[in-house]
């Protein structure tokens, strides 16, 4: 019998079932073996299930799409379809974001939300209680926001069940206004208030019975000195407090 | 708290789920597929919007199965619409609907992102084995020809015109057999088998001549 075609022999090479007689034909073949063999070399590098065009579908963070604008200049907004608002939870007491700039800022600094891996109710002691300031429970990076210059480190500490947040803020000294530091929930549209902050490190005192697995967020904003207790809508750092 | 009154204003969506594209695999409202295609070539910055609200779960879903949730995963998204934005000439409407485009370039992405993981372990490695004087193990190895030769061959199917290349991504990326590509493209069956064989010694010729498998 005569060879397969080139064809047929790439269709093998792909992993397609051959007619009876060409797989017969190709058993005992070795030039047609030799010669699937070799066209399956790009099959197998290419052909693998991380690269398959199909998976299920995972809604990116929003800090993505925040990255994508940055890097394009991009300032349209993806369109809505209509997401719930989240109700406002019993316990903490809370305020709702309210943006006294511009939308797009605010656009802005609720697309930079991250969510990490979030604290639980029980968090576990990072480190032990060393010289009396308490036990490590959770940690935040503080990153800058887009086009912002502060960063720095939040942790929160227990002592005897008292919890306390202390931020290390490396920021631009401030001509008026200051710091303040928020407990923001993932979306970013409820949240506590934690205190003014300096730059360097800042101790504050955690709320009872908040929990920190609703509110896994710290948010550095810049506050006017307009007497008004809501956040400004300008953030400059964000992190995700991690175990 | 009550001499500071707390004003009541109606919450603001949170941005962050708007990108979910529901259940509905078509939208049911807003500009089709195409119009956003044709937009999004044109330059529209809304048209990136909205195809990142109707394409990035697709996309983020191959970055997640490559590198699992997190900041490798959202890197790949990322980089994945940057580029299609920045090289958005590059697309046309006969390599296909614009998310297998996009699909496309987030395979490379993710190959590009093994790439560097691997270049990250040997200098890892090396600076160990310095200390150590080890030798790497041989299947290190394999993995790091393997991730070269998929870089490798992904610049090669960038290279190959349409409609070669659509067919071979369909046979490698969708899993279909020739006759149905034949049926999902049109294009006659015939055709589709020579395509692929070409395509097939194409891609064979290259990781012969630059592969690192062959070549360590
Ligand atoms: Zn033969």
């Amino acid at each position: 019998m005569p060879h397969s075609t080139p064809e047929q022999l790439a269709l093998a090479a792909l992993g397609e079932p051959l007619p009876d007689t060409d797989a017969a034909h190709l058993a005992g073949c070795a030039q047609c073996s030799a010669e699937v063999a070799a066209l399956r070399r790009p099959v197998e590098v290419l052909a693998v299930p991380e690269l398959a065009g199909t998976a299920p579908e995972v809604t990116p963070p929003p800090q993505v799409w925040t990255a994508i604008a940055a890097a394009t200049g991009v300032s349209a907004v993806p369109p809505s379809s209509g997401a719930e608002v989240v109700p406002p939870s019993s316990g903490a007491e809370v305020v709702p974001l309210r943006p006294r700039r511009s939308r797009t800022r605010w656009l802005t600094i609720a697309a930079a939300v991250l969510v990490g891996g979030v604290v639980g109710g029980g968090a576990v002691a990072l480190t032990r209680d060393e010289d009396g300031s308490g036990s490590v429970v959770a940690t935040a990076a503080l990153d800058p926001l887009p086009a912002e210059d502060a960063s720095g480190r939040a942790e929160v500490r227990d002592v005897d069940g008292v919890r306390s947040l202390q931020v290390d803020l490396d920021a631009p000294s401030l001509p008026d206004g200051y710091y303040e530091v928020w407990l923001l929930q993932p979306d970013a549209v409820r949240m506590v208030p934690v205190g003014a902050v300096h730059r360097g490190d800042t101790v504050l005192p955690l709320p009872d019975g908040l929990d920190l697995g609703a509110y896994p967020l710290v948010d550095v904003s810049v506050e006017p000195m307009d007497g008004d207790p809501t956040h400004s809508g300008v953030s400059v750092a964000r992190g995700s407090l991690q175990r | 708290m009550t001499a500071l009154s707390r004003p009541h204003l109606p919450a603001m969506r949170p941005y962050g789920r708007e990108v979910v594209r529901e259940v509905a695999p078509v939208p049911a409202a807003g500009p089709s597929d195409a119009e956003i295609a044709r937009r999004f070539c044109a330059g529209d910055e809304q048209a990136l919007a909205e195809a990142y609200a109707r394409w990035a779960g697709q996309v983020h879903g191959l970055a997640v199965r490559a590198f699992g949730p997190g900041p490798d995963a959202e890197d790949v998204t990322q980089q994945t619409f940057v580029a299609a934005w920045t090289g958005r000439a590059g697309y046309t409407p006969a390599a296909g609907p614009l998310p297998a485009w996009l699909v496309g370039i987030c395979r490379h992405k993710i190959a590009d992102t093994w790439a560097k993981m691997a270049r990250q372990r040997r200098s890892a490695e090396a600076a160990a084995a310095d200390a150590r004087a080890r030798p790497r193990a041989a299947d290190a190895d394999r993995v790091d020809d393997a991730v070269a030769d998929r870089v490798l061959l992904l610049g090669e199917l960038d290279r190959i015109g349409q409609p070669q290349r659509r067919i071979i991504e369909l046979a490698f990326f969708a899993d279909l057999t020739h006759s149905q590509i034949a049926a999902r493209t049109g294009i006659p069956l015939g055709t589709v088998k020579s395509h692929i064989r070409r395509t097939l010694e194409r891609l064979r010729d290259r990781l012969e001549v630059d592969g690192a498998a062959l070549h360590p």
